[in-house]
């Protein structure tokens, strides 16, 4: 599998089970760090798990879905983020007992990859359900990282109150 | 001859039967002049319920009716008028201080229930309400003051070179004239987090009467004199005189109260406690406002009260965050003289957490309140900010205060746009000058003028001390000298201008112009954006134990933590300034205070 | 001329009191009450007449049915709430009340209204005296079975009260006059209109002069009735018009010119008769020099400029100790406002000098024993007078 990766082209289902491998491992990478965390800024990490978990719920009904049945073996063209997406897969650094602000720089570095990927995807397909799907994804993750942001905004730029 | 032209003369009358008839056969439908002052109208959301239009009507014919919930600057009533009792002068239009109540030219209006012609003009529809024509007050209001009297500062020429508080203060007659504007409609009492009561000092000073005036600021707030110069008056932006006019100066007011009564006669107007001792004993950590003011409450109640404070000096923030130029430690400490007064044992230096632990007090202390404000000055770790030459605001702040040596390069930039970055320019820009001779501070902030955080006047007072001040720069990096004799030295901060900052729901969402970078030269970089509470001090088992909220200690509307004995106020819970610190410190005191009330029941 | 002169020996005499006896026990006399409704009184009042045959032999004004307390319920208004009640102490001519209350405060608080202010409000007590007079040429018509004069006057009348509502908003009670300044300027092309008004008044006027002034019949009724000794003038404080009509020469928009009135160009109109057509003819000449004076004013008056002075809070304005008496000129005689203030934010008194007080009553009592009872009505509307300002 990680030799394919390095192909120029992929296949929809290919894509979409690393979206949701991306996903897995973070929703495992933060339910990890909640005990380790300090309670104060515990939410944050849940908060976190949470939103990845429903990420992987949602890839995993659309791949089941009827209508994406069909087109699960449409060849599309791998993007250039793959690679960094990989990458935040593969190498979470976060120290052991991080704070609110390099949890939070650390979620919202993870959601420029996601939708990047997801932009990248959404360009290389052509209209249609695939296409759809991707542009979904990506306002999806559009607006995760908008939440990341003004949370960001407002715990470390406003006075923390 | 004369005696028959009296006879025939008079039958010329008879020319006018053949005239057109004069009469108005119909003047049902006749429309009354442009100005004519006909039924109300009242553009519903523009008014704000202050009810000026009630107090001047002379008839008592407008009741201030609830039409929705009251939000700051807008009690939410309206007027509703009785036209049983209109005598249609006016004088409600003149005095409106939004410019909301009109009338309309219309004049004739048929029902046969009398009691429709009691309405609230704009919430209850009437076919006149979009009319144009009718009476409209002509000009600015004139029947209540609408400039604020200017006050006097110190020019920036004179102020820039040391630490010399730069506003006057109002003069008597000043005042006078100020505090003439009020119209009493107590919007403010209803947005002051303390709700102090504030039309009513100000009417003692109208009456001239200072021991009333500093009496009703104590029954608010024991940090009248701080407040009167650096509260951040929210009061004022609730203030109906802002509409179509200048507000109130409410904290230049407060503060000429407390000017006006001598440091003896206002220990003696507040007096000692009166109650007899509990016997209970509370601990408070952090001296700021908010645990000054819960010392200052439950010590009247008759509580023995340990006030523990990490500092050399109490007063918190006030101290050891607000410059000298803008609260002169005096006038803090006159108002601590008389919380102390009070019994209250302030322990300065004593640093909980290590000195004492958190246990050792629950051991100790029948209830324990957690005041300790927001003093750790958060870093916005761009590449660079690690090594000498960059600094957090608030440490420098808290280091000028306490006298030591700080570095007082020529350059510096500092980035933020709220009050906390505004302070340390302005602290900097002295020192330099000092040292120097010469300003030479830059502002970057991530906001744009139209959203800046900082106060305007604070821009003002920047701007004319020589401060730069360069608005939508987003910080990328501190630059340091990668070679020579200063490799490793800061050599500026580089910046993206900020294209947007929020997005159409008011959210942070900022949008740089990469193609526009500029590197703002600097031998330091001050870091002032957010703060946070530094709750390490509670230890991990207190921290486990304890319920949080979304980074922030969990408290009931009383300010009780999950934990029974330990209660939290002030900035580290509530914030963000002092007056909402002075609220926090007396809704924990009065929780406190009747826990300790039930305890004592118990023990009887 | 045919007179009634009756048999003054069957006339009831003065008692060892002064009063008269009459004893109505005696058929010989009949209790008349002359108003409160009756279409030939002036306004809500009344006259309680003895009659002997159709002579009048005494005469008691009765009033208070209009009685509102106006000056004490001024003392539980604060100084802006006494503005809107002034104006209806006098409903015909209420402008001269809100003009003398303003200057009365205006005076004790140490204000002074901008120049723009002072000539708006001459030119309003200019037309509500010319309304003002309208009634009353209406009223004597009226009082005399010359009901036509009434319709044109009150015609006219309304033409000017349709001026009043463009420029103040207001019909009756204008309440333009705050203290302070006025409320507004005048509206756009108003001295147009104004002339158009004062031109058809002068047509209708010239028809009264035909009609009234040239008849037999008023003349017979008013030439040598109801005359008032000059003497009386000073003793029963007879004031305005009534005394302009025996020859005195006294107006205070002359004597003590305030406002713009010393800025005007104007003649003192005075009769020498002192009976009731000399009083009418007092009133139609001076209707004359108010439509001169409002003419001369629209065209004198400045174009623009602040017609408010700076005010301190109405909503709590006080008034430092003081008192003060402002008088004026209005339609019936001198018209004053005596305002006392104690640093509160109230009037501690407020006294209104209404010129009917003296006129109605006193003067009116006076006159009546020995007239015909057809004339008593012509005598009262003569007097002009207003009950509302005798009981304040």
């Amino acid at each position: 599998m990680k030799t394919g990766k390095l192909s120029q082209m992929t296949s929809a289902e290919e894509v979409l089970e690393t979206v949701a491998e991306f996903s897995r491992e973070a929703h495992s990478f933060y339910t990890d760090l909640v005990p380790k965390v300090t309670k104060n800024i515990r939410y944050l990490v849940e908060d976190l798990a949470r939103a990845e978990l429903a990420h992987v719920r949602m890839l995993s009904d659309l791949v089941k879905s009827p209508d994406m049945r069909d087109h699960l073996k449409d060849a599309i063209l791998r993007p250039e983020a793959d690679r960094r997406f990989s990458d935040a897969v593969q190498a979470p650094e976060l120290g052991d007992t991080p704070d609110d602000q390099q949890v939070l720089q650390y979620a919202l570095a993870r959601e420029q990859v996601a939708l990047e990927e997801f932009s990248e995807l959404a360009a290389n397909t052509p209209p249609g359900l695939l296409h759809e799907v991707f542009s979904f994804l990506a306002n999806e993750e559009t607006r995760q990282k908008a939440d990341l942001e003004a949370l960001y905004y407002e715990i470390v730029h406003s006075g923390g109150v | 001859m004369g005696n028959l032209r009296d006879v025939l003369s008079p039958f010329t009358a008879w020319k006018h039967l053949i005239e057109t008839p004069v009469t108005i056969r119909n003047p049902i439908g006749r429309e009354a002049a442009d100005g004519y002052r006909g039924f109300h109208q009242n553009d519903i959301e523009k008014c704000i319920g202050c009810g000026s239009c009630e107090v001047i009507c002379q008839n008592a014919a407008i009741d201030m009716v609830p039409v929705s919930a009251p939000v700051d600057g807008d009690s939410g009533l309206r007027p509703k008028i009785d036209y049983g009792r209109c005598c249609w002068c006016a004088l409600c239009v003149d005095v409106c201080m939004t410019g909301s109540l009109t009338m309309s030219n219309e004049y004739t209006w048929v029902d046969a229930d009398p009691d429709a012609f009691r309405f609230i003009p704009g919430v209850d529809p009437k076919p006149w309400d979009d009319m144009e024509k009718g009476y409209r007050r002509e000009g600015a209001r004139v029947l209540t003051g609408a400039e604020r009297v200017e006050m006097g500062e110190l020019p920036p020429e004179a102020r820039i070179d040391n630490f010399d508080e730069i506003v006057v203060g109002y003069t008597r007659e000043q005042a006078m004239i100020e505090a003439d504007r009020c119209v009493e409609c107590g919007l403010c009492v209803a947005t002051c987090p303390a709700h102090m009561d504030i039309p009513d000092y100000i009417a003692a000073i109208r009456e001239g009467d200072y021991d009333l005036g500093l009496q009703i600021l104590y029954e608010t707030n024991p940090f009248s004199e701080v407040c009167g110069r650096v509260c951040t008056h929210k009061c004022e932006t609730a203030c109906a005189a802002r509409h179509e006019g200048d507000p109130i100066a409410i904290r230049w007011l407060k503060r000429h109260i407390v000017d006006n009564v001598s440091e003896d006669r206002r220990l003696e107007i507040v007096g000692t406690p009166q109650a007899l001792p509990t016997g209970r004993k509370v601990a408070i950590v952090g001296a700021g406002p908010a645990g000054l003011t819960a010392a200052y409450d439950l010590a009247r109640q008759g509580h023995a009260v340990t006030v523990y404070e990490a500092q050399d000096k109490p007063g918190g923030m006030m101290r050891y965050g607000i410059p000298e130029y803008r609260l002169p430690y005096d006038a803090l400490d006159r108002d601590i003289a008389v919380i102390a007064a009070q019994g209250v044992t302030i322990k300065t230096g004593v640093r909980i957490g290590r000195e004492i632990a958190m246990d050792k007090l629950r051991g100790e202390f029948d209830a324990v309140v957690l005041s300790i404000g927001l003093h750790i000055g958060r870093s916005t770790r761009i590449p660079g900010t690690e090594g000498p030459g960059v600094e957090a605001a608030i440490d420098l702040l808290a280091r000028i205060t306490a006298g030591e040596e700080v570095p007082v390069p020529e350059r510096v930039v500092v980035i933020g746009g709220g009050n906390v970055a505004m302070d340390i320019a302005r602290s900097m820009a002295r020192l330099q000058k000092r040292k120097h001779g010469a300003v030479g501070v830059t502002v970057t902030a991530l906001e744009d003028f139209a959203h800046f955080l900082a106060d305007r006047e604070e821009i003002e007072e920047s701007f004319d001390e020589g401060i730069e001040i360069v608005d939508a720069r987003g910080p990328q990096e501190v630059v340091r000298y990668k070679s020579g004799k200063r490799k490793g030295a800061v050599k500026g901060l580089r910046t993206w201008a900020v294209t947007s900052i929020f997005d159409g729901q008011g959210r942070f969402a900022p949008q740089y112009d990469q193609g526009d970078e500029r590197l703002h030269p600097a031998d330091m970089v001050v870091e002032a954006i957010g703060q946070a509470a530094d709750v390490s001090i509670l230890g991990e088992d207190l921290t486990e134990a304890l319920e949080w909220t979304r980074g922030r200690l969990a408290v009931d509307p009383a300010g009780r933590s999950s934990e029974p004995w330990l209660w939290a106020a002030g900035d580290a819970v509530h914030g963000p300034d002092v007056i909402t610190a002075v609220a926090d410190g007396h809704r924990v005191a009065a929780s406190v205070g009747a826990m300790l009330m039930a305890m004592g029941e118990v023990a009887r | 001329m045919i007179r009634f002169e009756p048999d003054r020996s069957q006339y009831p005499q003065p008692g060892d009191d002064g009063k008269l006896e009459i004893d109505l026990e005696t058929g010989k006399y009949l209790k008349l009450w002359h108003g409160p409704n009756h279409p030939g009184i002036t306004g809500n009042m009344s006259v309680e007449l003895t009659l002997c045959g159709d002579e009048v032999v005494e005469g008691k004004v009765h009033v208070g049915y209009l009685h509102r307390g106006f000056e004490k319920l001024m003392e539980r208004r604060t100084f802006i709430q006494v503005f809107p009640i002034v104006c209806r102490v006098c409903v015909p001519e209420p402008d001269f009340n809100e003009w003398c209350y303003a200057q009365a405060v205006e005076e004790l608080a140490g204000i002074e209204a901008p120049e723009m202010a002072q000539w708006t409000r001459t030119l309003i007590l200019e037309m509500g005296r010319f309304n003002s007079y309208m009634m009353a040429m209406g009223g004597i018509g009226g009082a005399l079975g010359m009901g036509v004069i009434g319709q044109w006057m009150t015609y006219v009348r309304d033409l000017m009260l349709d001026r009043f509502e463009e420029m103040t908003g207001a019909r009756i009670y204008h309440m333009f006059i705050l203290p302070g300044g006025v409320r507004g300027h005048l509206p756009e092309g108003f001295a147009g209109r104004m002339e158009e008004v004062l031109a058809t008044a002068e047509r209708y006027l010239a028809d009264v002069d035909k009609a009234m002034f040239t008849n037999a019949v008023f003349k017979a009724r008013t030439k040598g009735v109801g005359v008032i000794d000059p003497a009386l003038f000073e003793p029963y404080g007879v004031t305005g018009p009534n005394a302009r009509a025996g020859g005195v020469a006294k107006d205070l928009r002359k004597d003590a010119p305030y406002l713009v009135y010393d800025q005007l160009d104007f003649e003192v109109v005075t009769e020498t008769a002192s009976d009731i057509w000399a009083r009418a003819m007092v009133r139609r000449r001076d209707i004359d020099v108010s439509i001169a004076l409002i003419r001369q004013i629209l065209a004198k008056m400045p174009k623009d400029g602040p017609v408010m002075a700076k005010l301190p809070n109405v909503l709590h304005w006080k008034i430092p100790r003081g008192e003060t008496y402002v008088a004026g000129e209005s339609s019936r005689g001198e018209y004053g406002y005596y305002l006392v203030t104690d640093g509160s934010g109230y009037p501690r008194r407020v006294n209104v000098r209404g010129p009917s007080y003296t006129h109605a009553m006193a003067l009116l009592e006076h006159l009546i024993p020995g007239t015909n009872i057809a004339d008593v009505a012509a005598l009262m509307v003569s007097l002009h007078t207003y009950p509302p300002e005798i009981e304040r």
